[in-house]
């Protein structure tokens, strides 16, 4: 009877701590609950801070483990099944059609909540290390980034999957688009399609990427990113509040102290260091943080479900490796790269230089080396990380404000605005009949 | 074993000093037990380097099911005068009068399938110092690249013309053959 009690203790905290003890009981004893600190800032919980971007994309990896986890028993992943298998799911699995759009949408917000969580970090320079020892908020940035990438990867090779025409002509573009690198690209496709053309190996090496591979190297990738973050000392705010107390030149404090420093009463030699665990700064961890985050969860999971019931997710005719629709676009958070790929073929005199290679793999790959290399780059003073707008950092937010802006607006124009033989059009023109087929 | 292990008897010549320094000398070459460390690191790490190349030798197909790059699509009078496209092959096979010729409906920028656009009346086109009238054009619908009728590209995206085939005639039952794996040049002609 005592184990079984202990092992629900270690699953279970109360909600309602009568003493601090309690509070900081429930944190350290309790398994699920043991990665948390056991005070928070007011400042880490609020949601103006960090609008709990991080906790949000986490809940929806959440979402979608579990609802993949669901869907790989009812899809089966060959070129003759892999369609009719979405299919049955769509019109004939009971709420097969909730399982399949809840999947979807929770990977359309993932992609752009992590990506707004990193435009946030970067705005409150919460990558800069502040001033408590062993930090190495750079790194966890870096991470961050490969955690980017490796949701649109998560994204793009599940996009493959549903085996129709929206599928196999955003892979054929996305796959052509790594075959325009320099050397390697022909084989880096070989490898990826396991042949020249999107066949059965192809499919089965996208599922085995979306269903195992990716979805470990995120836990994984993820897991480090938590444990950095509390190894860093929390959110970059909390840095903030350490240096601005410092500043504040607190008198010397009466107390007793045990080292070899003195028996007597006296300033102790801690009077300078920052105290943010006060209890003006901070609350305990449980129950507030743990209600925000079950707020959060809730929240998230109701917005998905809801948007899942308000759009459907589209299934269209089979692949038909010989139609081409018109016009053929890439997943929307590709479209700003499809939209490049179109605008940057270059002619210089006799040569040409692809709009792929420049578009495709150039500009992207000098935007991410950037993103990893600038927080070594950046020297604005300690006061500026984990604050919202610092002046010092004014002129490197809006460079960064700009480069998202364009990736935005070239989002909106490849999904608005192209149409057939990505022609511009405006949303309110229509597009010209075309005949379907020759 | 006895002849290995000299005992102090056997060696009376050799003093303490004497053995002190040989010792020495060949700790500073390799101990044999150093030396099996390292062999032991350098096999497991042989080892697992064998086994990852391996796996991913495994996954480089060495034989393909896919469809063949080189087939016959019928026999050449089948084929009516202008442009005909093979759909799940993706080409345009051209026929003027006895001449035949084959153009990749692949677009050269990523691949898409171009679509061809009948002109409604013919255009007369002009590159460098070769003119020639063209009644048909190709686009292509993913990325806006436009093609002339003889795959020449000039507007869009494409870094290339698109590629042309070469065509045979099957000697065992007269069809045409259409090599996909064989590029020619764009004044390549098969009469018949």
């Amino acid at each position: 009877m005592a184990t079984k009690r202990s092992t629900w203790e270690k699953l279970t905290w109360t909600w309602r701590p009568a003493s601090s003890r309690e509070a900081g009981d429930s944190i350290v004893r309790n398994f699920l609950l043991h990665w948390f600190p056991a005070k928070v800032t007011h400042r880490s919980l609020s949601w103006s801070y960090s609008f709990w971007l991080g906790t949000i994309s986490a809940v929806l990896f959440l979402i979608l483990t579990i609802t993949g986890v669901i869907l790989m028993f009812l899809y089966v992943p060959s070129v003759e099944r892999a369609y009719l298998s979405v299919k049955d799911l769509e019109y004939t699995v009971s709420y097969g059609w909730f399982l399949r759009g809840l999947h979807r949408i929770a990977a359309h917000l993932m992609v752009a909540v992590v990506f707004l969580h990193m435009v946030r970090v970067f705005l409150t320079g919460a990558y800069k290390n502040g001033t408590a020892v062993h930090q190495n908020r750079p790194l966890n940035w870096i991470v961050g980034v490969i955690l980017l990438l490796a949701t649109l990867l998560l994204s793009f090779t599940g996009y493959l999957l549903p085996w129709d025409q929206l599928a196999y002509w955003a892979i054929t573009v996305g796959t052509n688009i790594a075959s325009a690198a320099p050397i390697v690209g022909e084989k880096i496709r070989f490898l990826l399609l396991g042949g020249t053309t999107i066949e059965q190996n192809a499919l089965i090496r996208f599922y085995v990427l979306h269903c195992f591979f990716l979805p470990t190297l995120v836990l994984v990738l993820f897991s480090y990113h938590m444990w950095r973050i509390r190894k860093d000392g929390g959110l970059a705010c909390v840095d903030h509040l350490a240096l601005t107390q410092r500043l504040e030149k607190r008198p010397p404090a009466k107390s007793k102290t045990y080292s070899l420093l003195g028996i007597a009463s006296g300033a102790t030699v801690h009077v300078e260091t920052a105290l943010v665990d006060e209890d003006e700064h901070t609350v305990q961890a449980s129950p507030h943080l743990t209600r925000r985050l079950a707020a959060v969860m809730l929240g998230t999971f109701a917005v998905s479900a809801l948007l899942t019931i308000l759009f459907r997710a589209p299934l269209e005719e089979p692949a038909n490796p010989s139609e081409t629709p018109n016009p053929a676009k890439a997943p929307w958070y590709f479209l700003w790269l499809q939209e490049l790929v179109a605008d940057t073929t270059i002619h210089i005199g006799g040569w040409t230089l692809n709009g792929a290679l420049v578009g495709g793999i150039l500009i992207p790959a000098v935007l991410l080396i950037w993103l990893a290399a600038w927080p070594y780059l950046d020297k604005t003073p300690l006061q500026t990380v984990g604050v919202w707008w610092p002046r010092e950092r004014r002129r490197q937010n809006v460079v960064f404000l700009i480069i998202v802006l364009a990736v935005v607006t070239l989002t909106i124009i490849g999904t608005f605005m192209r149409g057939p033989f990505w022609d511009f059009y405006w949303p309110w023109e229509s597009w010209p009949e075309l005949p379907r087929r020759f | 074993m006895k002849n290995e292990k000299p005992s102090p008897e056997a060696t009376p010549a050799l003093s303490q000093s004497e053995a002190g320094e040989e010792w020495k000398s060949s700790e500073m070459k390799t101990s044999r037990r150093s030396f099996l460390v390292r062999l032991g690191i350098g096999a497991t790490l042989a080892a697992i380097a064998g086994q990852i190349y391996a796996f991913i030798r495994s996954l480089v197909p060495n034989v393909l099911y896919e469809e063949p790059r080189r087939f016959k699509v019928g026999p050449p009078d089948q084929f009516s005068e202008g442009v005909q496209f093979l759909e799940d092959k993706r080409v345009f096979i051209f026929r003027q009068g006895n001449t035949f010729y084959a153009i990749s409906a692949i677009c050269t920028h990523l691949g898409c399938t171009v679509k061809l656009q009948r002109l409604n009346r013919p255009k007369m086109v002009k590159i460098g110092n070769r003119q020639f009238q063209e009644s048909v054009e190709f686009h292509c619908p993913c990325h806006g690249s436009k093609y002339y009728g003889d795959g020449t590209n000039y507007a869009g995206p494409a870094p290339r013309p698109l590629a042309y085939y070469k065509l045979e005639i099957a000697p065992d039952d007269g069809q045409l053959i259409v090599d996909m794996s064989q590029e020619v040049g764009h004044d390549f002609r098969l009469t018949v």
